[in-house]
Protein backbone atom coordinates (compact mmCIF):
# COMPACT_ATOMS: atom_id res chain seq x y z
CA UNK A 1 0.00 0.00 0.00
CA UNK A 2 2.49 1.96 1.20
CA UNK A 3 4.68 1.76 -2.48
CA UNK A 4 1.58 2.60 -4.38
CA UNK A 5 0.54 5.59 -2.88
CA UNK A 6 4.50 6.88 -3.49
CA UNK A 7 3.80 5.83 -7.15
CA UNK A 8 0.81 7.10 -7.00
CA UNK A 9 2.06 11.29 -8.19
CA UNK A 10 4.56 9.99 -10.75
CA UNK A 11 2.03 8.00 -12.86
CA UNK A 12 -0.70 10.70 -12.54
CA UNK A 13 1.22 13.32 -13.73
CA UNK A 14 1.47 11.17 -17.33
CA UNK A 15 -1.82 9.90 -17.40
CA UNK A 16 -1.59 9.31 -20.98
CA UNK A 17 0.41 6.13 -20.98
CA UNK A 18 -1.44 4.73 -18.28
CA UNK A 19 -4.61 5.14 -20.47
CA UNK A 20 -3.16 3.75 -23.70
CA UNK A 21 -1.42 0.52 -21.76
CA UNK A 22 -5.01 0.10 -20.10
CA UNK A 23 -6.50 0.29 -23.46
CA UNK A 24 -4.53 -2.52 -25.33
CA UNK A 25 -5.15 -5.03 -22.34
CA UNK A 26 -8.79 -4.03 -22.95
CA UNK A 27 -8.51 -4.99 -26.64
CA UNK A 28 -10.62 -7.90 -27.84
CA UNK A 29 -9.25 -10.95 -26.91
CA UNK A 30 -6.39 -10.17 -25.24
CA UNK A 31 -4.70 -12.79 -22.39
CA UNK A 32 -8.65 -13.88 -21.43
CA UNK A 33 -6.71 -15.91 -18.73
CA UNK A 34 -4.50 -13.29 -17.18
CA UNK A 35 -6.46 -9.92 -17.70
CA UNK A 36 -7.57 -9.71 -14.32
CA UNK A 37 -3.92 -10.06 -12.65
CA UNK A 38 -2.52 -8.03 -15.63
CA UNK A 39 -4.70 -5.11 -15.21
CA UNK A 40 -4.51 -4.96 -11.43
CA UNK A 41 -0.29 -4.69 -11.86
CA UNK A 42 -0.72 -2.31 -14.20
CA UNK A 43 -3.71 -0.51 -12.70
CA UNK A 44 -2.56 2.70 -9.95
CA UNK A 45 -5.20 2.30 -7.81
CA UNK A 46 -6.79 -1.47 -6.83
CA UNK A 47 -10.23 -1.67 -7.45
CA UNK A 48 -10.82 -3.84 -4.88
CA UNK A 49 -11.70 -1.62 -1.84
CA UNK A 50 -12.60 1.52 -3.77
CA UNK A 51 -15.93 1.89 -1.78
CA UNK A 52 -13.77 2.18 1.85
CA UNK A 53 -11.26 4.73 0.25
CA UNK A 54 -13.81 6.62 -2.05
CA UNK A 55 -14.65 8.97 0.48
CA UNK A 56 -10.93 10.43 0.88
CA UNK A 57 -9.97 10.22 -2.70
CA UNK A 58 -8.96 13.59 -4.71
CA UNK A 59 -10.35 13.97 -7.88
CA UNK A 60 -7.09 12.71 -9.66
CA UNK A 61 -7.62 9.86 -7.87
CA UNK A 62 -11.29 9.66 -9.33
CA UNK A 63 -10.66 10.22 -12.64
CA UNK A 64 -7.96 7.44 -12.82
CA UNK A 65 -10.51 5.22 -11.57
CA UNK A 66 -13.26 6.43 -13.70
CA UNK A 67 -10.65 5.65 -16.72
CA UNK A 68 -9.61 1.84 -15.04
CA UNK A 69 -13.56 1.22 -14.78
CA UNK A 70 -14.13 2.48 -18.74
CA UNK A 71 -11.79 0.38 -19.74
CA UNK A 72 -12.61 -2.58 -17.90
CA UNK A 73 -16.08 -2.87 -19.15
CA UNK A 74 -15.24 -2.74 -22.64
CA UNK A 75 -14.46 -5.97 -22.03
CA UNK A 76 -16.73 -9.26 -22.36
CA UNK A 77 -18.86 -8.85 -18.55
CA UNK A 78 -18.21 -12.19 -17.54
CA UNK A 79 -14.59 -11.74 -16.90
CA UNK A 80 -15.05 -8.81 -14.90
CA UNK A 81 -13.96 -9.83 -11.33
CA UNK A 82 -16.67 -9.39 -8.18
CA UNK A 83 -14.72 -6.92 -7.18
CA UNK A 84 -14.25 -4.75 -10.81
CA UNK A 85 -18.30 -5.04 -10.62
CA UNK A 86 -18.75 -3.39 -7.45
CA UNK A 87 -16.16 -0.86 -8.19
CA UNK A 88 -18.52 0.35 -11.15
CA UNK A 89 -21.49 -0.14 -10.20
CA UNK A 90 -20.43 2.05 -6.68
CA UNK A 91 -18.53 4.72 -8.97
CA UNK A 92 -21.67 4.95 -11.13
CA UNK A 93 -24.59 4.74 -8.99
CA UNK A 94 -22.89 4.77 -4.95
CA UNK A 95 -24.17 6.12 -1.87
CA UNK A 96 -22.11 9.26 -2.32
CA UNK A 97 -22.30 12.91 -3.84
CA UNK A 98 -25.53 13.50 -4.66
CA UNK A 99 -26.97 10.27 -3.92
CA UNK A 100 -25.59 10.66 -0.15
CA UNK A 101 -28.29 9.20 2.06
CA UNK A 102 -29.94 12.11 4.69
CA UNK A 103 -29.93 9.38 7.58
CA UNK A 104 -26.90 7.43 8.51
CA UNK A 105 -27.44 4.12 9.89
CA UNK A 106 -28.58 4.60 13.47
CA UNK A 107 -29.91 8.04 12.93
CA UNK A 108 -33.70 6.47 13.64
CA UNK A 109 -33.05 4.89 16.92
CA UNK A 110 -30.34 8.29 17.90
CA UNK A 111 -33.78 10.38 17.10
CA UNK A 112 -36.19 8.01 19.00
CA UNK A 113 -33.91 8.16 22.06
CA UNK A 114 -33.69 11.84 21.98
CA UNK A 115 -37.23 12.25 21.75
CA UNK A 116 -38.19 10.09 24.51
CA UNK A 117 -35.35 11.78 26.65
CA UNK A 118 -36.67 15.57 25.79
CA UNK A 119 -40.15 14.18 26.77
CA UNK A 120 -39.21 12.71 30.01
CA UNK A 121 -37.19 15.88 30.84
CA UNK A 122 -40.15 18.30 29.88
CA UNK A 123 -42.39 15.85 31.86
CA UNK A 124 -40.11 16.10 35.32
CA UNK A 125 -40.03 19.59 34.98
CA UNK A 126 -43.72 19.72 34.64
CA UNK A 127 -43.84 17.22 37.93
CA UNK A 128 -41.72 18.89 39.34
CA UNK A 129 -43.41 22.18 39.52
CA UNK A 130 -46.49 20.93 40.60
CA UNK A 131 -44.17 19.60 43.69
CA UNK A 132 -42.95 22.82 44.52
CA UNK A 133 -46.27 25.11 44.18
CA UNK A 134 -48.59 25.50 46.86
CA UNK A 135 -51.64 22.86 47.52
CA UNK A 136 -55.10 23.63 45.93
CA UNK A 137 -57.22 26.02 47.89
CA UNK A 138 -59.25 24.28 50.58
CA UNK A 139 -62.50 24.61 48.72
CA UNK A 140 -61.63 22.43 45.91
CA UNK A 141 -62.50 19.16 47.70
CA UNK A 142 -65.90 17.30 47.19
CA UNK A 143 -66.70 17.10 50.52
CA UNK A 144 -66.52 21.26 50.54
CA UNK A 145 -68.72 21.28 47.18
CA UNK A 146 -71.14 19.35 48.18
CA UNK A 147 -71.69 21.42 51.10
CA UNK A 148 -72.29 24.27 49.05
CA UNK A 149 -74.79 22.36 46.92
CA UNK A 150 -76.60 21.96 50.67
CA UNK A 151 -76.52 25.70 50.82
CA UNK A 152 -77.52 26.69 47.37
CA UNK A 153 -80.63 25.18 48.40
CA UNK A 154 -81.25 26.16 51.78
CA UNK A 155 -80.86 29.40 49.80
CA UNK A 156 -82.97 28.83 46.84
CA UNK A 157 -80.70 29.61 44.17
CA UNK A 158 -82.15 29.22 41.06
CA UNK A 159 -85.53 27.60 41.66
CA UNK A 160 -87.12 27.38 38.01
CA UNK A 161 -83.97 25.29 36.25
CA UNK A 162 -81.56 25.37 38.59
CA UNK A 163 -80.37 23.61 42.20
CA UNK A 164 -83.12 24.52 44.19
CA UNK A 165 -85.52 23.09 41.49
CA UNK A 166 -88.24 20.56 41.67
CA UNK A 167 -87.41 16.99 40.70
CA UNK A 168 -83.33 18.28 40.16
CA UNK A 169 -81.05 15.83 39.00
CA UNK A 170 -78.02 17.91 38.01
CA UNK A 171 -74.12 17.99 39.95
CA UNK A 172 -74.63 21.75 40.82
CA UNK A 173 -71.48 23.13 41.94
CA UNK A 174 -69.74 19.53 42.45
CA UNK A 175 -66.73 19.33 39.47
CA UNK A 176 -64.87 15.82 41.43
CA UNK A 177 -66.06 12.47 39.73
CA UNK B 1 -66.68 35.22 -18.51
CA UNK B 2 -64.14 33.23 -19.71
CA UNK B 3 -66.22 30.43 -19.83
CA UNK B 4 -68.71 31.96 -22.19
CA UNK B 5 -65.50 33.32 -24.58
CA UNK B 6 -64.25 29.84 -24.75
CA UNK B 7 -67.05 28.31 -25.87
CA UNK B 8 -67.61 30.86 -28.66
CA UNK B 9 -64.55 29.64 -29.29
CA UNK B 10 -65.34 26.10 -29.64
CA UNK B 11 -68.48 26.53 -31.23
CA UNK B 12 -66.50 28.86 -33.98
CA UNK B 13 -63.59 26.30 -34.24
CA UNK B 14 -66.01 23.05 -34.58
CA UNK B 15 -66.67 23.52 -38.31
CA UNK B 16 -62.91 23.40 -39.25
CA UNK B 17 -62.04 20.86 -36.99
CA UNK B 18 -65.10 18.82 -38.74
CA UNK B 19 -63.87 19.85 -41.94
CA UNK B 20 -60.69 18.91 -41.39
CA UNK B 21 -61.14 15.04 -40.39
CA UNK B 22 -64.56 14.03 -42.18
CA UNK B 23 -65.12 10.90 -40.41
CA UNK B 24 -65.09 12.44 -37.25
CA UNK B 25 -68.45 14.00 -37.83
CA UNK B 26 -69.60 11.06 -35.67
CA UNK B 27 -68.08 12.61 -32.78
CA UNK B 28 -71.24 13.72 -30.22
CA UNK B 29 -70.27 18.00 -30.32
CA UNK B 30 -69.29 17.58 -26.54
CA UNK B 31 -66.38 15.80 -26.92
CA UNK B 32 -63.14 18.15 -25.96
CA UNK B 33 -61.47 17.90 -28.71
CA UNK B 34 -57.90 19.20 -27.17
CA UNK B 35 -58.09 16.63 -25.23
CA UNK B 36 -59.20 13.74 -27.72
CA UNK B 37 -56.05 14.61 -30.18
CA UNK B 38 -53.51 13.38 -28.14
CA UNK B 39 -54.51 9.51 -28.04
CA UNK B 40 -53.69 6.85 -25.36
CA UNK B 41 -50.22 5.05 -26.05
CA UNK B 42 -50.67 1.12 -25.90
CA UNK B 43 -48.50 -0.79 -23.38
CA UNK B 44 -47.70 -2.12 -26.97
CA UNK B 45 -47.12 0.97 -28.56
CA UNK B 46 -45.04 1.86 -25.59
CA UNK B 47 -43.15 -1.10 -25.78
CA UNK B 48 -42.37 -0.86 -29.34
CA UNK B 49 -41.20 2.48 -29.06
CA UNK B 50 -38.87 2.40 -26.38
CA UNK B 51 -37.79 -1.14 -27.76
CA UNK B 52 -36.77 0.90 -30.97
CA UNK B 53 -35.22 3.97 -28.87
CA UNK B 54 -33.09 1.38 -26.82
CA UNK B 55 -32.06 -0.45 -30.06
CA UNK B 56 -31.21 2.76 -31.65
CA UNK B 57 -29.44 4.61 -28.43
CA UNK B 58 -25.71 5.37 -29.55
CA UNK B 59 -24.04 6.63 -26.01
CA UNK B 60 -24.61 6.53 -22.10
CA UNK B 61 -26.56 9.98 -21.95
CA UNK B 62 -29.17 8.63 -24.44
CA UNK B 63 -29.43 5.54 -22.80
CA UNK B 64 -30.31 6.95 -19.44
CA UNK B 65 -32.22 9.99 -20.41
CA UNK B 66 -34.54 6.92 -22.22
CA UNK B 67 -34.22 4.88 -18.80
CA UNK B 68 -35.41 8.12 -17.09
CA UNK B 69 -38.06 8.44 -19.43
CA UNK B 70 -39.65 4.81 -19.15
CA UNK B 71 -39.28 4.53 -16.04
CA UNK B 72 -41.03 7.53 -15.17
CA UNK B 73 -44.45 6.46 -16.45
CA UNK B 74 -47.28 4.11 -14.33
CA UNK B 75 -46.50 0.76 -15.56
CA UNK B 76 -43.46 -1.27 -15.24
CA UNK B 77 -41.35 -1.74 -18.48
CA UNK B 78 -41.75 -5.43 -20.51
CA UNK B 79 -39.44 -7.50 -20.48
CA UNK B 80 -38.38 -6.74 -24.57
CA UNK B 81 -37.96 -3.46 -23.45
CA UNK B 82 -35.29 -4.30 -20.48
CA UNK B 83 -33.82 -6.51 -22.91
CA UNK B 84 -33.28 -3.29 -25.53
CA UNK B 85 -32.18 -1.68 -22.54
CA UNK B 86 -29.26 -4.00 -21.25
CA UNK B 87 -28.47 -4.69 -24.80
CA UNK B 88 -27.95 -0.79 -25.15
CA UNK B 89 -26.12 -0.40 -21.91
CA UNK B 90 -23.77 -3.35 -23.26
CA UNK B 91 -23.85 -1.26 -26.59
CA UNK B 92 -22.21 1.22 -24.79
CA UNK B 93 -19.76 -0.59 -21.87
CA UNK B 94 -22.13 0.42 -19.30
CA UNK B 95 -21.96 -2.14 -16.81
CA UNK B 96 -23.34 -0.13 -13.91
CA UNK B 97 -26.42 0.90 -15.98
CA UNK B 98 -27.01 -2.56 -16.60
CA UNK B 99 -27.50 -3.50 -12.76
CA UNK B 100 -29.21 -0.39 -12.58
CA UNK B 101 -31.94 -1.37 -14.61
CA UNK B 102 -32.92 -4.33 -12.51
CA UNK B 103 -32.75 -1.68 -9.32
CA UNK B 104 -35.40 0.13 -11.20
CA UNK B 105 -37.52 -2.86 -12.36
CA UNK B 106 -37.39 -3.28 -8.71
CA UNK B 107 -38.37 -0.36 -7.85
CA UNK B 108 -41.31 -0.29 -10.18
CA UNK B 109 -43.05 -3.49 -9.12
CA UNK B 110 -45.49 -4.14 -6.80
CA UNK B 111 -44.34 -7.18 -5.07
CA UNK B 112 -41.15 -9.40 -4.99
CA UNK B 113 -42.87 -11.95 -6.39
CA UNK B 114 -43.31 -9.91 -9.77
CA UNK B 115 -39.61 -9.02 -9.23
CA UNK B 116 -38.65 -12.25 -9.30
CA UNK B 117 -40.35 -13.39 -12.63
CA UNK B 118 -38.67 -10.46 -14.27
CA UNK B 119 -35.55 -12.09 -13.02
CA UNK B 120 -36.34 -15.48 -14.33
CA UNK B 121 -37.91 -14.26 -17.57
CA UNK B 122 -34.46 -12.15 -18.12
CA UNK B 123 -32.25 -14.93 -16.92
CA UNK B 124 -31.01 -15.95 -20.08
CA UNK B 125 -29.92 -12.35 -20.86
CA UNK B 126 -28.08 -12.02 -17.23
CA UNK B 127 -25.76 -15.54 -17.98
CA UNK B 128 -25.16 -14.11 -21.49
CA UNK B 129 -24.10 -11.22 -20.61
CA UNK B 130 -22.65 -12.00 -17.21
CA UNK B 131 -24.68 -9.47 -15.20
CA UNK B 132 -24.88 -9.87 -11.63
CA UNK B 133 -28.04 -7.75 -10.06
CA UNK B 134 -27.39 -5.47 -7.45
CA UNK B 135 -28.10 -7.64 -4.54
CA UNK B 136 -25.68 -10.34 -5.73
CA UNK B 137 -23.12 -7.98 -5.85
CA UNK B 138 -23.10 -6.26 -2.64
CA UNK B 139 -24.37 -10.26 -0.88
CA UNK B 140 -21.60 -12.22 -2.20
Amino acid sequence: MQAIRLARPRTSLSTSPLVRSLATTAAPGAHVASSSTATKAQSVIPLSNVEAQWATMNAEDKALVHQQIDALQKKDWKELSIDERKASYYVAFGPHGPRTPTNKPGDNLKIALATIGLSAIAGAVFLGFRALGPAPPRTITKEWEEAANERGKELKLNPITGIASEGYTGKGFVSHK
Amino acid sequence: MSRMLTTAMRAAARPTLKAARSPAAAIPSQLRFSSNEHGQESFEQFSTRYTSFFQNAEDLFEVQRGLNNCFAHDLVPSPEVIEAAVRAARRVDDYATAVRVFEGIKEKVENPQQYKAYLEELKPLREELGLLTKEELFTS
